[in-house]
């Protein structure tokens, strides 16, 4: 069955960089696209996708929240944050809004694929700067 | 032939989506990619691209200060500055620096292949904000400057401007001195030098002193509870 993924993040350059790295893989399809965490709630509400990789910082609402209201309206969905923040506790503030994943924009050709792959099956998966951590 | 476009930002990710909206424009290529300024000039200097498309905000050196050596070596460098922010004060740095272009990383998607369009038959690329900023400076009688601009600030040479940027990231004199191919020594008077000039007593006035004048970009996490007010039903 095919992981659908909506892409979230305020600079469309990023976004475009995350198709590049998750585009033409055999059973991923990216279905949509948000530029904020306003915008982020109306697109997994009607598109529902599987994975949604989510940036902190953004105008409206930041990812932190709209994590929180992702998975208190439409749970089931599986959100993995790409971020700028090379931060602990930036990752544990993520964890416990209901994320599965958090992964450093630094790092993401190394890790993005690994990352979307670990969450779309309910498997948490989280990585500064020092490397990856994967659990199962 | 071809127009050969270096894309300097520390972000592969961007450099990727980067590369990916340039790449569409048939008759341009990516000669190259670099991932800090230091590499960027290097780089620059060894496959003397078209046009060279700079971060302002990269660790070691920052894409204002490579923008000023890649000039002061060869004038001809045709350069688009990438910024997260047109607070006037960065618009002025890079101006000032030679900058041919200056595109807002959030409308990179929009701009930049108008801006490298515009530079290819040799004119200038800037935002509306730039324009705004350069038309009031040429009505205010060629003062190019608001009337709360601070006090002329002291002058750094190129290598001291270079020194507080790798400090104010938080590296020791030792790191610094390994970094430029320098002795300790000679960093430390550097330090000294730039501590005198600005009269800073402490790295974290240095550090204060990076940000301010755009040697160092940051970017703040997102207030707790800041997101609720906005949130909507």
């Amino acid at each position: 069955m095919t992981v659908r993924i909506l892409l979230v993040d305020d600079h469309p350059v990023v976004r475009q960089g995350l198709r590049t790295l998750l585009d033409g893989r055999s059973g991923w399809e990216v279905v949509g696209e948000a530029s904020d965490g306003v915008e982020a709630l109306e697109k997994v509400s009607d598109l529902q996708p599987d994975v949604v990789v989510l940036d902190v910082t953004m105008p409206r609402m930041n990812g932190i929240e709209a994590c929180r209201l992702i998975q208190q309206r439409t749970p089931g969905r599986e959100v993995l944050f790409v971020t700028q923040h090379d931060s602990p506790q930036m990752m544990r503030e993520a964890l416990a809004a209901g994320a599965r994943g958090y992964v450093v924009k630094s790092n993401l050709a190394r890790d993005l694929v690994e990352a979307v792959d670990a969450v779309s099956q309910h498997r948490e998966f989280t990585a500064l700067k020092r490397g990856p951590h994967a659990q199962s | 032939m071809k127009l050969r476009i270096l894309l300097a930002d520390d972000h592969e990710i961007v450099r990727r989506g980067l590369c990916a909206l340039l790449q569409k424009h048939e008759g341009w290529e990516v000669c190259g990619e670099a991932s800090d300024g230091r590499q960027a000039i290097e780089m620059a200097k060894q496959l003397k691209p078209d046009v060279v498309i700079l971060d302002i905000g990269m660790p070691h050196l920052n894409g204002l200060d490579v923008t000023r050596q890649l000039l002061h070596h060869d004038p001809h460098f045709k350069i688009i500055v990438l910024t997260i922010t047109d607070a006037d004060q960065v618009i002025r740095e890079a101006l000032d620096a030679g900058a041919r272009g200056f595109v807002l990383k959030s409308d990179a998607a929009r701009d930049l292949v108008s801006a490298v369009e515009a530079l290819q038959s040799k004119r200038m690329f800037f935002t509306p904000r730039v324009n705004d900023l350069v038309l009031r400076g040429f009505l205010d009688k060629g003062r190019a400057i608001s009337r709360d601009e601070p006090p002329n600030l002291p002058i750094l040479t190129a290598r001291e401007r270079e020194v507080t940027q790798l400090l104010a990231e938080g590296k020791s004199s030792k790191e610094v001195a390994s970094l430029l191919n320098l002795s300790t020594k000679t960093v430390e008077t550097h330090r000294s030098n730039i501590m005198r000039k600005l009269s800073l007593h402490s790295i974290r006035d240095l550090v204060v002193y990076a940000i301010k004048n755009s040697i160092i970009q940051i970017q703040m996490p997102p207030q707790a509870g800041s997101a609720k007010e906005s949130t909507v039903a």
